[in-house]
């Protein structure tokens, strides 16, 4: 009987099981906030809809709002119907209704840590989630710790916790290694899940794919044959609402710190040995190790003015509610990186994000040196332009190669044109959310598209050692307007290489 | 890919009903060959549309070229010298087969011989019995999907999760179509290397499976359409052995 037992089971063989995660429950601090309406909960409902969550499940909603479970409960039900990327189904929401609790707490007052475990209990009594646990800090920085504390200190003997962190974490190098220190007292580095929801995104993960699954690529992916690397990450909307957040933040710790440098990373990452969270995030803090820090000829900062959007007028920074009038924040930057490693030395890597620019697009963009000896007449070098493999990462996503092609006619004219692949051309409609994946990953304790202790830290280095000098100086902000690309100075740090931006 | 369906008359609504869903999820060529062998004229009928579907939520649209060709009088004998010539170089072909494949007939060996999976639905087939047991004569030919087997797949999960209880079992009753019925049977009795007595009850869907008089627990509902069960087999690309085997350890024990 024994031996019958400890046999493979021959029924699995063949089953194309999903993922399917162990019971648990996920508790969100920070459940009025905007990340949990438009983001956290319509994630889960598509999750549920499609029963990629588990069947015993729970979720713990922890604000300070006073708030019953049955309101918080109606607030994320709306939150799904004017969110969620599927139809309402009242099935799929009434099975995940079923385990929504809500708790009323500051963490600043003694004893409201007590009512979260209570609640959990609970729901492991009512709901079977095992004492399996995920904490998910959609909080301001200045909350993890506190949350981080209390809850370590009271972690479950009985099944297993983990922890996501949302970005920023930290706000430089030291407060992120102080942040990875009271993290690590009481968790360790794999039940730990910072939160990049840039890698989450379906095509941020087909960079990968499209580099190491592809024969072609690869060995053309290197200084030999890549002039230069472009990295844009554009919105064409101001701050909405969150100058407390921004005018600390300002772009270079909003997006460059966290989005631009994956990007960047996984741009220009040696091939892992497999595809678990270990290898790829030492590929990529190997390239984290090896950015050139960039003086500051080789950094541009601007501040928006007033100006158009979409043919409609937005104020400037400044002018925007809750931003100081003499603010200094920036909200454009743009820089120039090298890699310095046998693969991309002396390649420049130009990255650029900012506010208020013509239109919101993210993409990589791989420029690939010019034909050495093109044997025809051409009427300028215009016509002959260097290849460019264009990564969309949002929105229009997917993928372009720019090729010379002939002109039909009598002559040799070369025009441009596109071979494309875009998502929604080939594959099934819709993708799905960055933070599906990233929850679900975390219920089955995939770190793979997580961020690494190492990783945010080597990241904040390097952001550190840009804006060192800026304390020193003060520009003439604002410095470009609103429906523009950017400052005159972002121009200059391009066209000194005789190179210039992208345009579209 | 081109998505290539042969579509007896009798199958036509159907198969216009599941191409509609399916087209929106997977972006194709699809060809429609419709045989009208007993047609007086020697004729090819075509047209072709776009149907192009706006992406839920997002900018832009999806566009699926459908090609439907009437194959009149002895035009029916050469299927494959119609649909070649149409064919997406480089990428797979599908080939969905309705109804009962004519084992032997021509027109089934030419369309396998230039498809790369043909994908058939058991659970269509009023001699059900009859013709898993000439399926196996198809499988070095090309690979096999069917899509009572997908469907299956909830239960197949189910009864694994029931390991190392289920070893020993001697019988198994299953409330269901006939096709999805005869999948399990043969599935489980190739999976245990035993025979299992078979008690069928007819239904529109697998609603009960019990293993030695014990019901397995029923695995969560999922709502999926015709065009979903299809869309996911053209997902599918090398030979399916378990399906093989299945179908296989059922003509051996039916046998």
């Amino acid at each position: 009987m024994s031996t019958t037992a400890q046999a493979p089971n021959p029924l699995e063989e063949g089953l194309r099981r999903r993922r399917s995660p162990e019971p648990c429950a996920l508790t969100i601090f920070g459940a009025s906030g905007d990340l949990t309406k438009r983001k956290l909960f319509p994630a889960l409902y598509a999750l549920a809809v499609r029963n990629l969550l588990p069947p015993k499940f729970g979720v713990v909603g922890v604000a300070r709002s006073p708030m019953s479970d049955d309101e918080f409960r109606e607030r994320m039900k709306q939150a799904i119907l004017d969110h969620a990327r599927d139809e309402f189904r009242q099935d799929a929401w009434d099975e995940l209704a079923e385990g929504i609790r809500y708790v009323a707490t500051d963490f600043a007052d003694q004893g409201g840590e007590e009512h979260v475990v209570k609640c959990l209990n609970q729901l492991d009594e009512k709901h079977g989630t095992a004492a399996n646990r995920i904490y998910y800090l959609a909080v301001p920085p200045s909350a993890i710790e506190t949350i981080v504390v209390e809850m370590g200190k009271r972690r479950s003997a009985e099944g297993w916790t983990r922890v996501i962190v949302e970005k920023p974490f930290g706000y430089d190098l030291e407060s992120a290694q102080h942040l990875n220190e009271v993290v690590h007292e009481y968790f360790a580095e794999e039940e730990i899940f910072r939160i990049d929801h840039y890698l989450g995104k379906e095509t941020v993960q087909n960079m990968l794919v499209l580099r190491f699954a592809n024969g072609i690529f690869e060995p053309i992916w290197n200084r030999q044959f890549i002039d230069h690397v472009q990295i844009t990450v554009a919105e064409s909307l101001g701050i909405e609402g969150r100058a407390d957040y921004y005018e600390r933040a300002g772009a270079v710790r909003d997006i460059v710190q966290n989005h631009l440098l994956q990007l960047l990373a996984l741009t220009a990452m040696e091939p892992p040995i497999d595809f678990t969270a270990e290898s790829v995030r030492n590929e990529k803090v190997k390239v984290l190790k090896a950015l050139h820090t960039p003086g500051p000829k080789h950094i541009a900062r601007g501040q928006y003015a007033p100006g158009y959007i979409e043919g409609e007028e937005v104020p400037g920074y400044r002018e925007e509610p809750g931003v100081a009038s003499d603010s200094m924040t920036e909200t454009f930057v743009a820089a120039k990186l090298y890699v310095d490693n046998w693969r991309w030395a002396d390649t420049p890597f130009y990255i650029r994000t900012g506010k208020r620019l013509p239109r919101r697009e993210t993409t990589i963009a791989i420029q690939f040196k010019r034909a050495p000896h093109p044997p025809f007449e051409l009427d300028s070098e215009d016509a002959l332009r260097p290849n460019v493999l264009l990564v969309h990462i949002q929105p229009d996503e997917g993928v372009s190669l720019a090729v010379g092609a002939k002109v039909p006619g009598q002559g040799m004219s070369i025009r441009t044109v596109h071979m494309d692949f875009l998502y929604g051309g080939a594959f099934r409609t819709s993708l799905p959310e960055a933070y599906e994946r990233l929850i679900l990953d975390c219920m089955l304790g995939d770190a793979t598209l997580f961020t690494r202790s190492d990783e945010v830290e080597e990241q904040w280095a390097l952001v550190d050692a840009m804006v060192a000098p800026w304390k020193r100086d003060r520009p003439n902000f604002p410095n470009y307007a609103a429906g523009t690309w950017g400052p005159a100075a972002a121009d200059e740090l391009i066209h000194r290489d005789g190179r210039s931006w992208r345009r579209h | 890919m081109t998505h290539l369906a042969w579509v007896p008359e009798r199958w036509v609504d159907m198969a216009t009903d599941t191409l509609a869903g399916m087209g929106e999820q997977h972006p194709s060529r699809t060809i429609l060959l419709f045989p009208r062998p007993d047609d007086p004229r020697d004729a090819l009928d075509g047209e072709v549309d776009l149907r192009c579907f706006i992406r839920a939520g997002e900018q832009g649209q999806v566009c699926s070229e459908v090609v439907s060709l009437r194959l009149c009088g002895p035009r029916a004998q050469a299927p494959a010298s119609v649909a070649v010539p149409l064919l997406i170089p480089d990428l797979p072909v599908f080939l969905r087969w309705r109804g009962e494949p004519p084992f032997g007939d021509q027109s089934l060996e030419q369309l396998t011989e230039v498809a790369d999976r043909l994908v058939l639905d058991s659970d269509e087939w009023s001699e059900c019995d009859a013709t898993l047991e000439r399926l196996p004569e198809l499988f070095d030919q090309i690979a096999v999907s069917d899509i009572a087997w997908a469907k299956v797949q909830p239960w197949r999960e189910a009864c694994a999760s029931l390991w190392p209880g289920i070893a020993e079992a001697s019988s198994l009753r299953i409330a269901g179509p006939r096709g999805e019925t005869l999948l399990l049977w043969g599935w489980l009795q190739a999976r245990l290397r035993r025979a299992l007595a078979l008690q069928h009850e007819p239904a529109g869907e697998v609603e009960l499976v019990a293993v030695d008089g014990a019901d397995v627990p029923a695995p969560r509902a999922e709502r999926r359409s015709s065009s979903d069960h299809l869309s996911d087999q053209l997902e599918i690309f090398g030979r399916d052995r378990i399906y093989e085997e299945a179908v296989r350890g059922l003509v051996r024990v039916a046998a």
